[in-house]
This record gives C-alpha cells, structure tokens and sequence, in this order.
C-alpha cells in the first residue's frame, strides 16, 4: 500500500528531492530512487520504458492477487459451479496477459510505436533506468 | 494484384515450346507474353516468356489450436521465420493488438471473436472455453473473405481490460495463421482451413509448465495454479480437445520415459501423429516410410550426455484415421547431435541440407529448442512453406541473413 502511494506521488509530483528508496518486500524488489529531474525506477525484471506500460503491469499483477483470493472464495463448498470455474478461467486469463507483457518486453515496450506518435500523452511519459 | 513469372531459355538454338495452359486449378487464366532477342549479340539471354495472372493470389488459411495465449506463442514466432522476417504486432495502431505481422503471414487471435467480454462471460456463468463465448458466425465470414483477398474489419479483444476494442483493418495476407481455442470447432470454419495443427499437452507437462509461468507472480502458489488447470478442465475437454480428431497435424507433448519419476518437464517425449491422405502433406519419416523404426542415435558415431536421444516412427490410427507418428524423447545437448538427427530424417521439406538445424540455431533462445517441440514445430513450418508453394505454385525465397527474431 505504502509502495502505491509512493508511485502515485512519484508520478505526480515528479522530482521529490532528498526521498528516501522504498523497496517493497516480496517476490520482486523495486526500488525509486527520486533525484533533481528526474523519475528513476530500479525493477527487478523487465525494461518497461512508458508510464502506460509500468501502469498496466501492476495493474495485472494486482488483478491476479484479487482474482486468486476470490476464486478460492467462490470455489470454497462448491468447486464443480460454474461460478467457480469462471473465476480460476479469469485469473488464467490475466496470468498469461502478464506472461505475454513479460515476453513483449524482452524485446521492447509494446507502447514504443504509440509513444513515438503521442509522446505528449500521460502513459507514454519516460521512466529512466 | 497480378502475378508474374518470368522465365528465361538458355539460347536461341535450343528447341523452345511455348504450352498453351490450360485454366490452372486457381480458377483464373494466364497470359503469356514472348520476347526474343536476335541472337547476333553475345547476350545470355535467349527468349524469355513472361506469364502473367491477372487475378488475385489465393490466401493459405492455417489453424492452430493451442491453449497458451496468442500469437506470442513459440510455434508462431518460428513459423512465421521459415518464411523469412519476424512477426510484429501491427504498428500505430491499439497496442493491445493481438494479431503479429510479418512479409508473408498474418497471425490473428481467435480471442478477438468473442461475443462476450469478460463481465458478460461472468454473467452468463461460461468460460473463454466455452463456445457459446465465441461468435462463430463472424469468424467464418472473416476468415472467408480474407480467403478470397477482401481486407476486414477485425474486433480486438484486450485481454487485459478484458472488453472488446474498437476493431482493426487486416489485410488480405498470403499465409493467413488463425491461432486459439476452438479454430477447428466450427465446421465452416473448419472446411476453410488449408492445414492445421493441434498442440495436445498432457496434463503433467501443462503443470510444470504454468508453474514455470506463474510462480514467480505474486498472489500464485502451487495450490492456485493446480486449482486453476482443475477448475478449466471439464470445459477443456467438452470443448477444446474433441478438436484434434479433425487436425492434420497434432504434436502431443508428453512427461520423459527416460527419466524414471522425472516430474520437472524439461525433458519431454515429443509425438508429431501426421495423418495420411492430407492434400500437399506427405509425413516424415525414418529409414524406410510404413515401417516401425526404434532409433537410439547415440552410440559409436554420435555421443550424447544423460539422458540421451530416443526416436520412434510407425504407423498407426488416430480417431479412426490413417497416421503415420514421428517420436522423440529426450534432449539435444550439442549442435552435432541436431544435425546428425536431421540428416536421417526424410521427407522434412528442406530446401538445403542443415536447414532444420539452421532455424533451430536461429532461435536457440526460445524454449523447446533443445528437444522435439522445438523441432517438430520447425519441421512443421517447412512442410507448411511445402504446402504453401504447391498451392500457389510459386518460390518462396530462402531467407538469406539469420536474422533475430
């Protein structure tokens, strides 16, 4: 939660001097590292480049996370309804999306193309390495 | 779009004959235009005939069944290298795109014909699997009038928003490939399709390979990711596997033999069943075609490292249908061993020797590229450039620079 704040305020604040490194514990380490002009963002894997991009793959792990604890909570009593099989098609579904991001990126940021034709608008604002 | 051929005789004083052709088995005629030079020069150049046709090229329509996503997946990335280039996602427009473009093919997601969005699929209680998630009526017009060289205006289905966006223009490719769930489940669809392929995963090797996958997301756990394969499993095979009855091609990936308890998945037990009688398509095969093979490569000539290379060709039925099935088990360690293996295959479509040991090189990094995945989807995409030039009676030229994909 903290971790989303401070990449909100990242984001929209844009340099906040003197801030102190965040790193989220869990799977993967990030860390934002905040100087004079400049956003930085250390990530333990993937080269996401644009904003559009770095936004939606938190979005779908964060959407994988929610989708996981509801389908065990759907399929608790009842595993053969067909909610409960909606529900595990629903984080498979998001969980190849995000495996598909992954590969996308190895190459370059599935944005590229967009961004070099809209540079101004929100998602393709440049996150450094 | 006209297409021409130009031929060129050797000389003059050669005996020339000009065949008047007959309507070919496109359906359109073919002018042909003579020119000759006078023969005084020393020019190489003797009479050239110029044939040209004034219709348009038919696309190829390719089906693949595979339940791994879309158009990122391996067998696409190294089909569509065969032909030469690599497939990129369109450029300018929704980035969300799931269709890949490259010179010659044309990938599209079947996902993009589902009739309901995610919310609409949870309402009515039905998965992705199911087909009544699926506009059927709308991909048979697609694929039939891409078919016949009319561009269309494609739904894209966001995978991640899990709505429908505004649709895409395609265009009218030579090799149109339609990837996903249920491109054999229509019969009309079906009765389109020029070749296709069914990628059966059993279910111990679809485990490791989603924990592989997912493991590392926050959220998973074994447990989730068991529950998840659980869970799709009933709709997958009411609706998905009944499919493979009608594929030309079906590459069944299974758990090792070799590796007693191996539940790791890394080395497989790869099985392409190629059915007989298929237009265009004429099987591979070991030693002597129609017999039963059992060839263990490694010994005196060829040395490999645990647990070696196991390789088995036969005949047999599937679905009440004559196959001829091509096995292997196990892994390629070393560049030597791929190349030995090739040059005693027979009937692989290549147009140079080392050419499946060429293309499996070219992508090395992606994943099956050391065991039979890897080089039966190769062998597949080279019979597919086979069927493609006999259908269009046309070259394709060997892609000259390894580029990467």
């Amino acid at each position: 939660m903290a971790s989303k704040s401070t990449a909100a305020a990242g984001v929209i604040l844009g340099m906040v001097v003197g801030q102190k490194p965040l790193i989220r514990s869990g799977a993967k380490a990030r860390a934002w590292i905040a100087v004079p002009n400049k956003r930085m963002r250390v990530k333990a894997m993937g080269m996401a480049k644009y904003k559009g991009t770095v936004m939606k793959e938190k979005q779908l792990e964060e959407m994988i996370e929610k989708k996981v604890m509801e389908a065990r909570e759907v399929c608790e009593g009842n595993e053969v309804s067909d909610e409960c099989k909606v529900a595990w098609d629903e984080v498979e579904e998001l969980s190849q999306a995000k495996a598909d991001l992954r590969t996308k990126l190895e190459k370059q940021d599935p944005l590229e193309f967009y961004c070099q034709e809209n540079p101004e608008t929100d998602e393709c604002r440049v996150y450094e390495d | 779009m006209a297409t021409c051929t130009i031929y060129t005789t050797q000389s003059l004083n050669s005996t020339c004959s000009i065949s008047t052709p007959t309507k070919s088995h496109l359906g359109f005629h073919q002018r042909q235009v003579v020119f000759y030079t006078s023969g005084k020069k020393t020019s190489k150049r003797g009479g050239s005939v110029i044939s040209c046709a004034a219709a348009v090229p038919r696309t190829v329509v390719i089906g693949l069944a595979a339940d791994s996503g879309c158009g990122k997946s391996t067998f696409m990335r190294r089909l569509t290298s065969v032909f030469g280039g690599a497939a990129e996602p369109p450029k300018g427009g929704n980035p969300d795109s799931n269709t890949l473009i490259s010179d010659m093919t044309t990938v599209i997601c079947l996902d993009d014909y589902h009739s309901l969005d995610r919310n609409g699929r949870k309402e009515k209680g039905v998965t992705a699997l199911d087909p009544r998630a699926n506009n059927f009526d709308l991909m048979y017009e697609q694929v039939k009038a891409l078919k016949e060289g009319v561009a269309v205006d494609k739904p894209i289905y966001n995978h991640v928003t899990g709505l429908l966006d505004p649709p895409e223009l395609i265009k009218p490719p030579k090799i149109l490939v339609i990837e996903g769930l249920h491109p054999m489940f229509d019969e009309r669809v079906r009765d389109l399709l020029d070749f296709s392929i069914y990628l059966d995963i059993s279910n111990e090797v679809k485990f490791a390979w989603k924990i592989q996958r997912d493991m590392a997301e926050r959220g998973h756990s074994l447990e989730s990711i068991k529950a998840s394969i659980e869970a799709r499993k009933p709709d997958f095979d009411a609706y998905i596997d009944p499919q493979k009855q009608y594929a030309d091609a079906v590459i069944e990936v299974l758990p090792t033999q070799l590796i007693p308890d191996d539940n790791e998945g890394k080395v497989l037990r790869v099985k392409l069943i190629m059915k007989e009688e298929v237009k265009h398509f004429s099987p591979v095969y070991l030693f002597d075609e129609g017999s039963t093979i059992s060839w263990i490569p490694c010994g005196r000539k060829l040395t490999c490292s645990y647990p070696g290379i196991k390789f088995f060709y036969g005949p047999d039925t599937y679905f009440d249908h004559e196959v001829s099935v091509m096995e292997m088990d196990g892994q390629f360690d070393r560049l030597d061993e791929l190349i030995y293996v090739e040059s005693h295959l027979s009937n692989i479509s290549t147009k140079f020797y080392g050419e499946v040991t060429q293309q499996m090189l070219k992508h090395s990094d992606f994943p099956g590229s050391n065991n039979g995945t890897g080089l039966f989807q190769t062998i597949i995409g080279l019979k597919i450039r086979d069927l493609y030039e006999q259908l269009v009676s046309t070259k394709v030229a060997t892609p000259l620079e390894a580029t990467k994909a």
